[in-house]
């Protein structure tokens, strides 16, 4: 393979083309400049600003060394990239010869300065040590804060899942539901395990509507999990381990909740006729909703699982091995049940028959109706203890599933995915192992490609 | 000897052959499973689990069992930002001289009794008898003589988690597990908390052997015996080889020489210097740590300091005889190091040699009454807290935080060393194995293991 080779003369060919071309037009000429000094300030502004530090470590060695020749020697040791470091360098050679020292050989001089870029774990650490003649070194230092880590970059296939950032927060989301949508969601309500908090986009920006408190008297579970559930005369429900919660239908809008039992409905959708409608649009302009029968799961309510008791049950099943997540795949006749189980098996149930299966999947699983393929695909999270989890669309021609999208990283570990309302997209929420920190986000197929 | 050597090769080989066809089989779940006994095994042997027994030495264990059974009132993440754990919020008074901490609500002992601020403010006066500790209604109120912006951090050491002291010589805490059985020094069996106020951990419990070598340590990981298993940090390259079971913290454990006295006479002096001159570290790392660890000639690790590399760790022989030269009358040092420490007597040995080349007179033993002593003082994460610390061990005045910035750090630091009452050695890290049916667990930045979040899960796909 041969390596990109930068060669001088042809930028300068380019140049000298460039100029005819501008001396022959002025108005060309100032739209470029402007966009170069544009760009020279976007381009600045990317970087951060050392010149406090900077500023701060020549003074410091500036009083020890006063004007005068020195050797000056700088070395990074610490995790900044190159360019960072070569700028400062520069600010820091500016910012010394701005105090009035010059830079010599050793053996011209009368000081040697060996600056050190530094780290430790909360800072950079610039140091330097400063030897003058045979006498004891001088070590004077300065920390700078250092900034946040930029984010992983995205996955770039051909046919793939998307994922489309919807929340972010420092403390644990549960479910996100997008309640509003123009082209894009315009209000949304995130449930944290103390609250459902309603935001809503104006001028651009996510503004808090509202935050509804949760109020319970037991300690939630580790590995806490909830769902939002639009409704249909109220805004929503929420769904936590033993416990109920219902907006009130009318104003103040307030969220009642009670400990319970009760189980939670696997699909969201509209109950009319103890049937459920599910996937009402299927986010297509005329699609229409697709009816299976309604199914709810007990939530163990000290626990991260489902009891595996169903009502009212696939056909003849009642109870299947307790599970992580359900999700369905409506077939002509009737409706495949896939239960993610605590032991890694995914259960495929319709009614007749329990069949298990492993596919090396992860435990959260959500079905999308979506115009690719054969319509329907099963969206899984992957196993393993990698520091980012991913989802992958399948689809199931029988029982075996057949990959259908690459996967979609996502920055951390799963710890929900939920089919959304709309029925062609899910919510998947993920917690950055390293900062601690919780995203949400829409995963779509990008199926046009 | 010779015969014990080659079982114990085809043991380390077998081990590592068991680890490398496990270590690919990751586990098909993601989502954490509830129940199992989890086993550990541990060198340390303590005979309290007090987290305020000051007769009781620091060690990366200990901190580990602290934490399991105690909490403290908040938390440090690696980034030294601090968390609520058992008081929600705090405010500092008076200029950091003052602190105020309300508790949280609804959280019980193990025993049952509630966390209330009395017990939890007698709690902090075991542990720091020169605190003026008090309750003031939800709250929990610290007066320190001067102004200490380390608080937070230094209330976040585990030998400052709130304990209720009972009569039967087994503290109740309010931590994720409970003592169901506890034989001081030999064993300790822990039962999750059903009623944890931060949700009952995942599995039921958690067996810990105590006092076992590395190498029945390892060899307890391979027969299935144990899950969690310490790593001598000359063994920590082996495993390295083989895949990611094994985890080591940053270097934080402080190997150094410490001196019983201070500097008698600038001869005292000069002698000091010349073995601190005269050290090795390079080849007692290749050789003694088969490369782990790094040579220490800072009292902090440089990833904790950000100036570390500015006290230089390598041998000057021809300095350490120059200095040796000016002195007439050569004294005979003893070197005293622990028995139990596998390590000690060969590194105290070479040492010893290396003193010898320079002209010294020294001889190791495992004695109590020696001139200088083989240490080793695991680092707390903060820096601050890990001076005071060996300045507290190397008997020194400590080391006090006043600002905060890095240029006062160093000073302290600088002034601990002119002493020479410490000569660092080295910084190792805390290594452990784990069994790949180990899932999500955790090493804290002080080399603690977190096992709150841990579960117990298949090792098959």
């Amino acid at each position: 393979m041969r390596r990109a080779v930068y060669n001088s003369a042809i930028p300068n060919l380019i140049l000298n083309s460039v100029s005819r071309t501008l001396r022959s037009a002025p108005g060309l000429r100032f739209v470029l400049k402007f966009s170069f000094i544009m760009f020279g300030l976007a381009l600045a502004a990317s970087a951060a600003d050392w010149s406090v530090p900077e500023q701060q470590l020549a003074r410091k060695i500036g009083a020890v060394t006063g004007p005068g020749a020195v050797a000056l020697t700088i070395e990074n040791r610490s995790s900044l990239g190159r360019r960072d470091s070569e700028i400062i360098q520069n600010g820091l050679r500016g910012a010394l010869e701005g105090l009035g020292l010059r830079f010599q050989k050793t053996e011209q001089a009368t000081a040697t300065v060996t600056i050190s870029l530094s780290e430790n774990s909360t800072s950079y650490v610039w140091v330097a040590e400063i030897r003058q003649g045979a006498g004891e070194v001088a070590v004077v230092m300065v920390s700078a804060p250092r900034p946040e880590g930029a984010p992983a970059a995205r996955d770039s296939v051909p046919l793939s899942l998307r994922k489309i950032s919807l929340w972010a927060q420092d403390t644990p989301i549960l479910d996100v539901a997008v309640l509003e949508e123009n082209a894009t969601p315009t209000h949304i309500a995130v449930l944290d395990p103390e609250k459902v908090t309603l935001y809503r986009l104006q001028g651009g920006k996510w503004q808090q509507e509202q935050a509804l408190p949760i109020v319970h008297e037991r300690p939630w579970p580790r590995d806490l999990r909830g769902r939002l559930v639009p409704a249909g005369d109220h805004l929503l429900d929420a769904y936590l381990p033993g416990l109920f919660c219902a907006s009130t239908a009318g104003m103040p809008l307030a969220l009642n909740c009670r400990e319970s039992d009760d189980p939670w409905p696997l699909v969201a959708g509209t109950i009319n006729g103890g049937t459920l409608s599910v996937f009402p649009s299927a986010g297509l302009a005329n699609g229409a909703a697709t009816v299976v029968p309604q199914m709810k799961a007990f939530f163990a309510p000290t626990r991260n699982f489902f009891t595996g008791a169903l009502t009212p049950g696939v056909g003849k099943f009642t109870n299947v091995p307790k599970f992580y997540s359900a999700t369905l795949l409506p077939r002509d006749k009737y409706t495949l049940w896939l239960f993610a189980a605590t032991d890694g098996a995914v259960h495929m149930v319709d009614g007749v028959s329990d069949q298990t299966a492993r596919f090396g999947w992860g435990s959260d699983l959500a079905t999308v109706k979506t115009q690719c393929g054969a319509g329907w695909q099963v969206l899984a999270s992957s196993s393993g203890e990698q520091a980012g989890d991913s989802v992958r669309a399948y689809e199931f021609p029988d029982r075996d599933p057949v990959a259908v999208s690459a996967a979609v990283e996502l920055p951390g570990a799963i710890t929900a995915l939920w089919t959304e309302a709309r029925g062609d997209t899910a919510v998947a929420v993920v917690k950055d192992r390293e900062t601690e920190t919780y995203a949400a986000f829409r995963v779509a197929m990008a199926c046009s490609q | 000897m010779r015969l014990f050597e080659w079982r114990w090769l085809a043991v380390s080989s077998a081990l590592m052959a068991g680890l490398a066809a496990v270590v690919p089989a990751c586990a098909a779940e993601t989502r954490p499973q509830y129940g199992g006994t989890l086993h550990v095994t541990m060198l340390p042997a303590p005979a309290s689990l007090d987290p305020a027994d000051a007769t009781q030495p620091d060690s990366f264990a200990r901190r580990s069992l602290t934490l399991l059974m105690f909490e403290t009132l908040v938390t440090m993440d690696p980034n030294g930002r601090p968390h609520a754990a058992l008081a929600t919020s705090w405010q500092a008074l008076s200029g950091s001289q003052r602190w105020r901490f309300r508790l949280r609500r609804g959280v019980k002992f193990h025993d049952g009794a509630a966390l209330t601020a009395e017990n939890a403010a007698s709690s902090l006066r075991a542990a720091n008898p020169s605190w003026n500790v008090y309750a003031d209604a939800d709250s929990v109120v610290i007066e320190l003589d001067s102004a200490d912006p380390s608080l937070l951090a230094e209330l976040a050491q585990p030998r400052n988690a709130i304990a209720k002291r009972n009569s039967d010589n087994k503290p109740a805490g309010t931590g994720p597990f409970h003592i169901a059985d506890w034989q001081p020094g030999k064993k300790l069996i822990l039962g999750a908390e059903e009623d944890y106020w931060n949700g009952r951990p995942f599995l039921d419990s958690i067996e810990i052997e105590m006092g076992k070598s590395y190498r029945d340590q390892m060899m307890a990981l391979q027969l299935g015996n144990a899950e969690l298993v310490e790593v001598a940090p000359e063994q920590a390259h082996r495993f390295s080889l083989e895949g990611d079971r094994l985890a080591s913290s940053a270097p934080l454990e402080l190997l150094a020489l410490s001196f019983g006295g201070d500097i008698a006479s600038p001869e005292d002096k000069l002698l000091r210097e010349a073995l601190a001159l005269s050290l090795d570290r390079g080849s007692v790392r290749s050789v003694l740590f088969q490369g782990a660890g790094q040579p220490a000639g800072a009292v902090l690790p440089n990833w904790m300091s950000g100036y570390g590399f500015v006290f230089p760790a390598d041998a000057d022989l021809p300095r350490a005889r120059q200095m040796r030269e000016q002195v007439h009358t050569i004294p005979k040092w003893i070197i005293g190091y622990d028995s139990g420490d596998p390590v000690a007597r060969l590194l105290a040995e070479r040492i010893a040699l290396n003193g010898k080349d320079a002209g010294l007179w020294l001889q190791a033993a495992p004695a109590a009454a020696a001139d200088l002593h083989l240490v080793r003082i695991p680092l707390p994460a903060d820096p601050w807290i890990a001076l005071a610390d060996v300045t507290a061990r190397a008997g020194l005045p400590a080391a006090r935080n006043k600002g905060g910035s890095v240029e006062d750090l160093y000073a302290a630091e600088q002034a601990i060393l002119t002493t020479m009452r410490i000569i660092p050695l080295f910084h190792l890290p805390a290594s452990y194995a784990v069994a790949a049916t180990v899932k999500s667990w955790a090493l804290r930045s002080d080399g603690s293991w977190n096992l709150a979040d841990t579960w117990l899960g298949s090792a098959k796909p």
